[in-house]
């Protein structure tokens, strides 16, 4: 029997977002520990992990540890009928077909619930290695989305350039090239939110594919903050923490520098 | 052309003579080629390489190639240029496991003695060549003149060598004996195809690959067929892949980190999906690399893309795509991509790899038939590219009467080749090859190459070529002329046919003819009638356009196959087995005269009934079906041909001849002229007894027979014939003129139309006139002049390009064709 019950339910909506443009289908791991999930997106480009600990659910049981494969573009119509501030919970039998998604009101005047048919996904864990990243950067999420879209509109390449001027964003294009420059600004007085920190043990110079940035970018909603871990010939991990709950991790594999 | 005829036709010596110097030459650069393969294949590494190949070599069960092998080719190589007939070129068997002792000693198999095979094997195709060739081989070589190759020699050099550059790629391409073909493999081969333009080499390739395929395998040999070919199945089963460019552009697009509307922007400079492909997985790495392809596994990920139907199809199919496209590695996402377009590109046409298929099965035959591979010491290179040809002609023959590949691959894995005509022959089911026919002038034409055998004529019929099986399980199929399963397109065909077949008859396949037909006025319509039918799940009620189906040959009946059957033996069959209904199923009609005024008249009436014109096809020698050939055993006379001098002639009759059997009476024929302005004379041109009915006949006698209209002896400005049989009963005053059409007009001995200008001594004649009316309008002294025949013979050969030297050759491909044969 697994149950978990979230107050906050719109941050199950938020994951869910976040993962359904790179993700079709996926498998959840439950366990005591909480709810994981791995699963790379289908050009085996980027991998996206996410951690759901037991803590951050107002409660939380799981007497035994299983996978629940779901399709989460199904998911993610059943969560559309769960409104900002319902509470969601969660349910499967041990040996159960189905997953049961309840969304209360927060007056308790509307329950409505759910059910969506499990599915046997086959899936490979991957063990990621624990990387000591060169570069990493953390920034405000919603400034890392603007970013993003704003740059995929003259290319589809990005280059992330680290140096201790800041974090170089760069494009090239047919239309012509853009480049976007964050400093660190750790020292002045600005806002928690709209904060850089650089943290630069050599400069790193990278390449990465936009489409999959965007996909990431979708995960701003979840949190304020985003960290950009990068080294060299390793595959670039954008983290979103989310406090007192988890955190959603994707990472991308690099382009091929054609000019190396 | 007549090259060829010369150095093939001639005699033994002049072959040879015409064939060593061809030959010597040739032998260096191919052996300078030689190391260039290997050194191409050696430095083509694979990402993995394997380094586990001396235990493949104990373990295996068909032994590959031990890694030694290469240093071994390399030493050849370098010893080639010196020895021309070196003996690892002729190395006659893949390579065993035995490699590094081949050179220096005989093995102890016998068959793959390479060292010793070297020499005598040379000797062998001298001697050869100082015997007349065998008719096979000289059809063979014929072939090969034609593809502008070299001598028999340089080819099987050409064959082995490969032999060895294939093993090295093998082993390098990682691929242990018994696991899935790597889909590498597969690519790399395709890419060497895609190189030449030669057939030859490219057969050679294909030959090889099929070959490592075979020793290493074997159950991957039809997959890779299938993929070479670009197909999911025969032609018949209809299984299509079903993919638009649009999906696999997003399919890509999403594999490889690019944005569509770029891509598409790309694609639309750059026109192949496929490389584009292969580019953009270049630039993007991976999180994790997916499990290696195997063409085992791409085969089956193609059919089950096929099979992918209903809700979400498109996207599932995708997926599947995209499956694929992110485990392919260099080329293979380029030959993933264009195997999915359904277009390959690399030359390789279904004639091509059923020929590398049989010289395959023919060079490394299958452990489980028991056939030891042919040795290239014992046979020499004559009789091992014998054994090749043999092998072919059995394949190719197996495979028009049974194209499936899934049947004869499966036979032939496990039954020596030379069994497979008495094995697989043609079942109720499977479509058959139509046989076809090849085009004709005219009737003249016919005659001449038909001469004294037994023929017969049947309406050409402006329809469909439909091919109707009936299942022992009493199931219909109906066939297209390309195979293509029709079933759904006549079930009103279906329903009736079983009110046309006699009780006797059980299974069957029929050759027949489908034409759109109106039921009210009992008329046959044209094509383009038929041609307005639904072509898909026709429902009976929808039918507009009626058809009825005239049945003309009998390739099974009752389960025993009949195309090794004389036709007169396959017609009586197919008579025996259906009757006529009328309005749904005839038999087409058919004359059997061997008489030209009797055919000409039979392929008016045909022309009348609104065919196309006639099929002549020969009723007990060389009159068997013959699958999918363009035979000269039928032949097609269009109405097209008889009109094909397009303009008409205005002739005036200078001449006629008493009629015999039903135009006893009236005038059977007359002689006709045309005018000579210059010389003021009426030169006979030709004789004519077509287009006449029996009304209008006696209404001519009866006109020509009035007073001062016949003469008593020719006037003096008339120039005839001086044959016998071809002077006139009855010489007519020139009072009438008749316009007549002809198939065209050809240098007659005997006529006297336009003489000396087109040849000092000999007319023009017109073969196969035709008349159409009189010209009440005309005087005798406007007929066609005769500079206008001398213009209208000269436009006729203007037309055909060459004129005369593209008759002389057309006579030599007849001949050519008829040896083949014989």
């Amino acid at each position: 029997m697994f149950e978990a019950r979230l107050t906050k339910g719109e941050l199950i909506k938020k994951v869910i977002e976040a993962l359904k443009d790179l993700v079709t289908e996926a498998n959840f791991d439950i366990s005591a520990t909480g709810i994981q999930l791995q699963a790379m997106d289908s050009s085996h480009v980027s991998l996206c992990a996410l951690q759901m600990k037991a803590e951050g659910f107002d409660h939380f049981r799981c007497d035994r540890s299983m996978p629940l494969g779901i399709n989460l573009s199904s998911m993610s119509k059943v969560l559309k009928c769960c409104n900002k501030d319902d509470i969601v919970t969660l349910k499967a039998e041990d040996d159960g077909d189905s997953i049961n998604f309840m969304f209360e009101s927060k007056d308790q005047d509307k329950i409505s619930d759910f059910e969506l048919k499990l599915m046997d996904i086959d899936s490979e864990h991957f063990g990621i290695p624990d990387t000591d990243y060169k570069a990493t950067v953390t920034m405000s999420a919603s400034e890392f989305t603007r970013i993003c879209n704003d740059l995929s509109i003259l290319g589809e390449t990005v280059a992330i350039s680290v140096g201790k001027d800041g974090v170089r964003f760069s494009v090239s294009g047919e239309m012509g090239t853009g480049n976007m420059t964050v400093r660190d600004n750790t020292s002045s007085d600005t806002k928690e939110a709209d904060r850089v920190e650089i943290d630069m043990e050599e400069p790193v110079n990278l390449n990465f594919a936009l489409r999959y940035l965007k996909s990431f970018a979708k995960a701003a909603p979840l949190t304020d903050r985003v960290s950009l871990c990068l080294s060299r010939d390793v595959p670039l991990l954008v983290k979103y923490e989310i406090p007192e709950f988890g955190s959603l991790s994707y990472y991308l594999a690099p382009k091929i520098d054609d000019e190396s | 052309m007549s090259d060829i005829r010369s150095f093939f036709g001639g005699k033994g010596a002049a072959a040879k003579k015409a064939e060593s110097p061809e030959a010597k030459p040739e032998a260096k650069p191919a052996d300078a080629r030689a190391p260039t393969d290997g050194a191409a294949a050696r430095k083509r590494p694979r990402r993995v390489v394997d380094d586990d190949d001396d235990g493949d070599a104990r373990g295996a069960p068909a032994p590959p190639p031990p890694p030694s092998c290469a240093p071994a080719a390399a030493d050849a190589d370098a010893a080639a240029p010196v020895a021309p007939a070196s003996p690892a070129a002729l190395a006659p068997t893949p390579p065993r496991p035995s490699a590094p002792a081949d050179v220096a000693a005989p093995a102890p198999s016998g068959g793959p003695a390479a060292d010793g095979d070297g020499a005598p094997a040379d000797g062998g195709a001298s001697d050869g060549a100082e015997h007349t060739p065998s008719p096979l081989l000289t059809k063979l070589r014929q072939a090969e003149g034609k593809a502008k190759s070299k001598g028999v020699l340089e080819n099987m050099r050409l064959i082995l060598d490969t032999a060895r550059a294939f093993s090295v790629e093998r082993s390098a391409s990682g691929w242990k004996a018994g696991a899935p073909v790597p889909y590498a493999f597969l690519c790399a081969a395709f890419d060497r195809c895609a190189q030449t333009t030669k057939r030859l080499e490219i057969t050679t390739i294909m030959t090889d690959t099929l070959r490592a395929i075979l020793e290493t395998t074997p159950a991957d040999l039809l997959p890779t067929l299938y993929l070479s070919l670009n197909a999911l199945g025969p032609a018949f089963a209809g299984i299509e892949l079903g993919l638009g460019d649009a999906l696999l552009l997003k399919a890509v697009a999403e594999t490889c980190g690019r944005q569509e509307k770029q891509l598409k922007a790309e694609l639309d400079a750059e026109g192949d999906l496929g490389s584009l492909a292969m580019a953009a997985r270049a630039t993007q790495r991976l999180m994790f690399t997916p499990a290696k392809l195997s063409v085992r596994r791409v085969f089956c990920a193609f059919i089950e893309i096929a099979q992918l139907g209903g809700k979400d199809c498109q996207q599932k199919k995708r997926d599947k795509v995209k499956a694929l496209l992110v485990a392919a590695v260099d080329n293979e996402a380029m030959y993933l991509v264009r195997s999915l377009q359904g277009k390959l590109r690399v030359g390789l046409a279904e004639q091509t790899v059923l020929t590398a298929l049989a010289h395959a099965l023919a060079l490394s035959p299958p452990a489980a038939t028991g056939c030891a591979p042919p040795s290239l010491g014992k046979l020499g290179a004559e009789g091992l590219h014998e054994v090749l040809a043999r092998a072919e002609t059995v394949l190719k023959d197996v495979y028009s009467q049974l194209p499936s590949y899934d049947v004869i691959v499966a036979e032939a894995l496990v039954h020596p080749l030379a069994e497979l005509s008495t094995r697989l022959h043609l079942t109720a089911g499977v479509p058959v090859r139509p046989m076809l026919a090849k085009p004709t002038k005219g009737i003249g034409e016919v005659l001449e190459r038909f001469g004294s055998g037994a023929f017969t004529c049947e309406y050409k019929y402006d329809g469909e070529r439909a091919q109707l099986h009936r299942l022992p399980d009493g199931t219909y199929k109906i066939f297209s002329r390309n195979s293509e399963d029709m079933t759904g397109k006549y079930p009103d065909v279906l329903q009736r046919l079983p009110r046309a077949l006699l009780d006797s008859t059980s299974s069957f396949i029929i050759d027949c003819e489908a034409v759109a037909y109106d039921v009210a006025t009992a008329k046959l319509l044209p094509f383009q009638t038929l041609s307005t039918r639904a072509k898909k799940n026709v429902s009976t009620e929808q039918v507009k356009v009626q058809v009825k189906i005239f049945a003309f040959d009998c390739l099974l009946l009752n389960g025993a196959p009949l195309i090794k059957q004389p036709l007169s033996h396959r017609r009586a069959a197919l008579r025996s087995a259906f009757r006529e209904v009328p309005g749904e199923f005839a038999f087409a009609s058919a004359s059997d005269s061997d008489n030209a005024e009797e055919i000409a008249d039979f392929l008016n009436d045909a022309v009348a009934a609104s065919c196309e014109g006639l099929m002549v096809k020969t009723l007990d020698v060389d009159a068997t079906y013959e699958p999918s050939k363009r035979s000269l055993n039928w032949l097609k006379v269009k109405k097209d041909y008889l009109e094909g001098m397009g303009d008409s002639l205005d002739l005036v009759p200078i001449g006629a001849y008493h009629g015999r059997g039903k135009r006893t009476g009236v005038y059977g024929a007359y002689l006709l002229a045309c005018y000579d302005e210059e010389r003021e004379e009426f030169q006979s041109i030709c004789k004519i007894g077509t287009g006449f009915s029996e009304e209008l006949l006696a209404q001519l006698a009866a006109f020509f027979r009035e007073e001062g209209r016949t003469l008593a002896k020719p006037r003096p400005y008339y120039r005839f014939p001086a044959k016998p049989d071809l002077v006139p009963d009855v010489w007519l005053e020139t009072c009438t003129v008749w316009e007549v059409l002809a198939a065209d007009l050809s240098i007659s001995p005997q006529h006297c139309a336009a003489v000396g200008e087109v040849d000092p001594s000999r007319g023009i004649a017109l073969r196969f006139p035709r008349y159409i009316r009189t010209r009440d309008d005309k005087k005798p002294e406007q007929a066609t002049s005769a500079t206008q025949v001398a213009q209208m013979y000269r436009d006729q050969w203007g037309n055909a390009k060459k004129g005369k030297a593209a008759v002389a050759d057309d006579d030599d491909a007849q001949s050519d064709d008829l040896d083949d044969d014989a």
